[in-house]
């Protein structure tokens, strides 16, 4: 046992974080224990909360202290507690020994400061080094993760720099001291899905080639399961289960675990009952939806747009971040004004609805947002946020009112007594709930849901997807179902459409858009899936 | 936010929900502070109200065979150089200082809400002429236009509220405006509109709803700083005339006559600053409670 | 940067036209002619006295006769004193407020952002609380208040420093300058503070903190930057506060500055006087809050190459 001991690069043993908040004691973390060997990457999974981050945040003195407090455990790299330390000697640890890397490359790079500045500053305190020889150091690491162009580059300021160029500059970053363990803490999370295929790639090359460990913290066990040797699964401040990937996903022994992996949406959803129909509901042509910049450019977000959404069908909208599939859906409802094309539903094309028409219109498509926690009037409660639309469209009169909101929060899976509360008294997943239970009031014909998952951790997804199949079935709804997330698509669609820069590349049934993709995009996509192979 | 229920069983009783009004109102209870601060306003404003009753004397009233004396059984708080009751003259620089704030701060939040809430509204280009209009009064020297519109008509209640209230009307404007414009971005005002709500109701259940907690706030703030200004006036001689008093103008005697009686200067300094004192706590407290990032989760 | 600063100046030209032309007729507007309260003047004299200030023109003519001096850089004589000029007056007057401002800025500056930085440091701390205080107090402690109370302490019973005069006695400088600067140095203390608690919970300084940087260089290399922007944009309108707070100072310590000129221009209705300072001052504060803008422009990289093309 202590023979084996002495090779680990790293042994926590028994980590205690709790946060002391006005409001209580919250543990964060609780009796973790792990061991890193040298050049092994170790997944953290689990959902907001679960204290993943927390965890490794601590062992680096990184936690807001106060709240946060470390009560108990050790942290051995090399045998030295990092818990012990004093923040002097954890400075000398920190970004030299351990480098790390942060979820959101938009904000984790000072905007004030060239990158070259930020680059050379773990070298020039480490190492001592000359400003000359930080500089070629910095430009050889930025020529490293692939930025092209190195010795210009370095004087530029992140702002000029994509997401997916920012995440590769803060990894040139962490490896400047050639670090012995890199902490790598959701670096993919905020990128699109071919974008995180490269950066994943990236990792995997750099920790190869420089022998690094690698702790890697995600929400994703797709992406955990791509990327780790070991892999460690927490819910709620605790290690609920820790192996290599093939014993998590065959063994799953714990229940949690066992949640996570049925959370992930596979292959298609399960056959409904009831017979297609063929029978348009909504036909789009050539819609086209820009927005000036500036007074030189122009976006043209929806860009001659034509396409179909068939009643009772479920049609799923693809595209990476600014591909315009969001302002599509806008548009369709005339949240955003095209500037030209048509939209018919039922035949009646809203873009030649008067104010009036259209605001009595409206009651036949409604929307379901992205953040639950944005989506709903803070200050109204549930019951006057469902009510609204009842009492607005005439359907239901003051006797009936109560009941029918109380139909709806069934419908939902909301519990009934609490119909007085607002929403920030609600977890995400039940805000978002709400949402829905708002969409439905009216008795739509269509919804457009945007993102309506993407908010929320695996489980509570998977429940939610479940609920919108259900209500689909249930009502005879048609949706868009707006989302990034493929997976998630495929589990949910009858169609799927792909959108790329504006531009529709591929309209397909799921099941053929998934086993033969025409367009090269949409191959490409589809590639980028972080997938559980085993 | 640790009152997320699970769902049980249905029970017949409905749930009370806690609104966002009463969380603050609640957190503003346990702010030890602002409260003794609002307890101590709201006395200054009973004072102010019953001061024609309760004054020891008239505010007028002369006695000069007495002079200028330090407080004693008679006077409390002294007297002037022309043997007027000191605590008096304060009860009634209070009521003047008081009423500025007041009205003044109603006519800044008057035109500052109408201004910022249209143009955050309505958006685009009008909301960009209207903040341009805005951005070049904020470039003026008000302070001395103030004193160029004392000396040209002479000074008045009339022209302090006008003046005062032109003047702190921008950063309401520019407060009004940017929380319009934040809550117009929210998507639970995009819901709204995709549910097929007119316009007005949009404004009156999802906007001004949302908006009220940092225009009390600001205007809380807002009343200290047009109860300085107003000081200052007096102050300098440009605001309240004689034989009225308000705080400045008191200061300002008291300045001249602070090396043989100290006490002409310093109660009537004191009533001003604790006065702001208890306005920025309050003010202060009221942000603290009302902060959105406080009452999220 | 040049075109920002020419587009900026282009905007700053028609506000100084407005200024010009309301302060110009607000003075036509006030009821009777500057001389009224001249009593038995005989008519003749009055004549001579409205020709000699260009007031027997048409309104309209006067005021594009004044545009013309103004930008010859004349602001006229003086109502009251007909041997001075309102360019000599102001000559006289302004560098000892100016000088008077420096001070007060830069005791605002040097006491107020040290203690924001201080209080951002260690949130709901006592080294927050402290400094804080302190601020608190500034703020509802007006510069009346404030200086009378100095000037009793330090001045006459301590005897320390004198409590009148500007540059006859030595340290006759300091009491004034603190009296002025305290309240803005309150305020840039708390909007330091807020700047940088800002700052200091974004992820790039958690970056900075992550690569083993000294809690001195992550405040003072990456955060500071970012967290004194508020007090940039706040020193244009600063500037406006002090220059009016300078009256009271001025007049409380007797300084012959500006702002004791403008009030005694107040009391005596000297309309050109008043006139020429207004838009002197106010051509001021528009230059200051135009450096304000550049220096805000200059400090973010971004915004500072978006001005450059």
């Amino acid at each position: 046992m202590n023979e084996e001991r002495s090779q680990d690069l790293l042994a926590v043993d028994n980590l205690r974080v709790c946060f002391h908040t006005r409001n209580g004691t919250t543990v964060a973390v609780d009796d973790m224990s792990f061991r890193l060997q040298p050049g092994q990457v170790l997944g953290i999974v689990g959902e907001s909360g679960s204290g993943k981050s927390v965890a490794c945040h601590s062992l680096l003195g990184l936690i807001p202290s106060p709240p946060g407090k470390v009560e108990a455990g050790s942290a051995r790299l090399k045998g030295e507690d990092l818990l012990r330390m004093s923040e002097k000697q954890l400075r000398n640890v920190r970004g030299n020994r351990i480098g790390m890397i942060f979820q959101d490359p938009m904000t984790s790079l000072n905007p004030y400061m060239k990158v070259g500045a930020q680059l050379v500053e773990p070298l020039r305190r480490h190492r001592a080094a000359s400003a000359k020889e930080a500089r070629a150091k910095a430009i050889a690491a930025l020529g490293e993760v692939g930025i092209k162009n190195p010795e210009q580059r370095i004087d530029d300021y992140p702002h000029q720099f994509s997401g997916g160029m920012r995440q590769r500059v803060m990894i040139a970053m962490a490896l400047m001291t050639e670090p012995e363990i890199l902490i790598a803490d959701e670096p993919t999370t905020a990128l699109d899905v071919t974008v995180q295929a490269q950066i994943l790639q990236l990792i995997k090359k750099i920790q190869a080639s420089h022998g690094m460990a690698v702790i890697f913290i995600t929400h994703d066990l797709a992406v955990a399961a791509d990327m780790a040797d070991h892999m460690l699964v927490m819910e709620k401040g605790v290690v609920v289960e820790q192996g290599p990937p093939e014993q998590i996903f065959k063994g799953h022994q714990h229940p949690y675990t066992k949640k996570l992996i049925d959370a992930i949406p596979t292959s298609s959803k399960p056959p409904s009952g009831a017979p297609r129909k063929l029978e348009q509901l909504v036909q789009v042509n050539h819609l086209r939806t820009s927005f000036s910049v500036d007074r030189h450019t122009q976006v043209h977000a929806v860009n001659d747009i034509t396409l179909d959404v068939r009643r009772g069908e479920i049609l799923g909208l693809v595209g990476e971040s600014g591909s315009g599939k969001s302002t599509l859906g806008r548009s369709i409802i005339r949240l955003i004004e095209s500037q030209s094309g048509e939209v018919l539903i039922d035949g009646v094309d809203l873009y030649q609805l008067g104010t009036n028409k259209l605001k009595r219109a409206r009651r036949d498509f409604q929307m379901i947002f992205q953040d639950p926690y944005a989506s709903l009037n803070p200050r109204m409660t549930v019951f006057d946020t469902l009510a609204e639309p009842l009492l607005i469209h005439g359907i239901a009169k003051r006797d009936t009112l109560t009941e029918q909101i109380n139909q709806l929060m069934d419908d939902v899976g909301l519990d009934r007594t609490s119909a007085r509360k607002y929403p920030h008294e609600f977890s995400g997943g039940q805000r978002q709930r709400i949402a829905i239970a708002r969409a439905l009031a009216p008795r739509p014909k269509l919804i457009i849901a945007d993102e309506p998952v993407s908010a929320l951790d695996v489980t509570i997804q998977a429940q939610i997807l479940k609920l919108l199949l259900k209500l689909t079935e249930k009502h005879d709804l048609t949706m868009l179902f707006i989302s990034h997330d493929l997976s998630v698509v495929r589990y949910i669609a009858d169609r799927v459409a792909v959108m790329q820069q504006g531009q529709l590349v591929e309209l397909a049934s799921t099941e053929t858009l998934f086993q033969q993709p025409q367009h090269p995009y949409t191959q490409a996509l589809l590639s980028a899936i972080p997938r559980v192979e085993l | 936010m640790q009152r997320i229920t699970e769902q049980t069983a249905t029970e017949p009783v409905l749930e009370e929900g806690s609104s966002l009004t009463r969380d603050a109102m609640h957190r503003l209870f346990k702010n030890r502070l602002a409260l003794v601060s609002a307890g101590f306003l709201l006395l200054l404003i009973l004072v102010a109200l019953l001061t024609p009753w309760i004054a020891p004397y008239a505010y007028q009233d002369q006695n000069l065979l007495l002079g200028a004396s330090s407080p004693s059984a008679q006077h409390w708080l002294g007297t002037d150089t022309l043997g007027r009751d000191q605590l008096t003259r304060i009860l009634y620089g209070t009521r003047v200082s008081l009423m500025v704030g007041f009205v003044a701060t109603a006519v800044a939040l008057g035109i500052g809400v109408l201004w910022g809430a249209t143009a955050g509204y309505l958006g685009g280009r009008v909301d960009n002429a209207m903040m341009r209009i805005v951005d070049v009064l904020y470039a003026l020297p008000f302070a001395i236009f103030i004193i160029l519109l004392t000396v040209i008509f002479g000074s008045s209640m009339l022209l302090l509220f006008l003046a005062i209230g032109a003047v702190e009307w921008l950063t309401m404007a520019r407060i009004v405006r940017g929380q319009v414009l934040t809550i117009k971005r929210q998507e639970y005002i995009e819901a709204a509109i995709a549910m097929g709500l007119s316009r007005w109701r949009i404004i009156r259940r999802h906007v001004i709803p949302n908006a009220v907690g940092p225009i009390i706030v600001y205007t809380t703030l807002t009343i200290p700083s047009v109860i300085l200004l107003e000081s200052f006036l007096s102050f300098l001689g440009l605001g309240i005339q004689p034989p009225q008093s308000s705080w400045g103008s008191l200061i300002s005697d008291g300045v001249e006559n602070m090396e043989n009686y100290p006490w002409m200067l310093i109660f009537p300094a004191l009533t001003l600053s604790v006065t702001l004192f208890a306005l920025n706590f309050l003010g202060d407290g009221l942000r603290d409670a009302l902060d959105p990032r406080a009452s999220k989760d | 940067m040049l075109r920002f600063l020419c587009k900026r100046l282009a905007l700053a030209i028609p506000v100084m036209l407005v200024v010009i032309t309301i302060t110009f007729f607000l003075i036509r507007l006030a009821p009777g002619g500057p001389f009224d309260q001249e009593r038995n003047v005989p008519p003749e004299v009055m004549a001579n006295l409205h020709a000699q200030y260009n007031l027997d023109a048409p309104v309209v003519r006067q005021y594009f006769d004044y545009l013309g001096d103004l930008l010859r850089g004349d602001l006229g004589p003086s109502f009251r004193y007909t041997t001075r000029s309102v360019n000599e007056m102001i000559a006289r007057g302004f560098p000892v407020t100016m000088e008077l401002g420096l001070y007060a800025i830069l005791f605002a500056l040097l006491v107020g952002m040290p203690a924001g930085i201080i209080a951002a440091m260690r949130p709901n701390s006592l080294q927050d609380y402290v400094p804080m205080s302190a601020a608190m107090v500034g703020i509802c402690l007006p510069s009346f208040v404030l200086g009378p109370i100095l000037m009793l302490i330090f001045g006459i019973w301590l005897g320390w420093l004198p409590v009148s005069g500007w540059g006859s006695t030595p340290g006759d400088k300091i009491l004034p300058a603190i009296t002025l600067g305290s309240t803005y140095a309150a305020y840039i203390a708390r909007i330091t503070r807020g700047g940088m608690l800002e700052v200091l919970s974004q992820d790039y300084i958690r970056t900075a903190r992550a690569k083993g940087l000294s809690t001195w260089r992550v405040v003072m290399v990456h955060a500071l930057r970012g967290g004194v922007t508020p007090v940039v944009s706040y020193l244009g309108p600063a500037l406006a506060g002090l220059l009016a707070g300078s009256f009271v100072v001025e007049t409380i310590f007797q300084i012959p500055g500006l702002g004791r000129f403008y009030i005694q221009a107040a009391f005596n209705r000297d309309y050109t006087m008043i006139m020429g300072t207004t838009v002197f001052l106010a051509g001021l504060i528009i230059l200051f809050n135009l450096i304000a803008d550049v220096i805000l422009v200059w400090l973010n990289p971004r915004l500072r190459q978006e001005a450059g093309h």
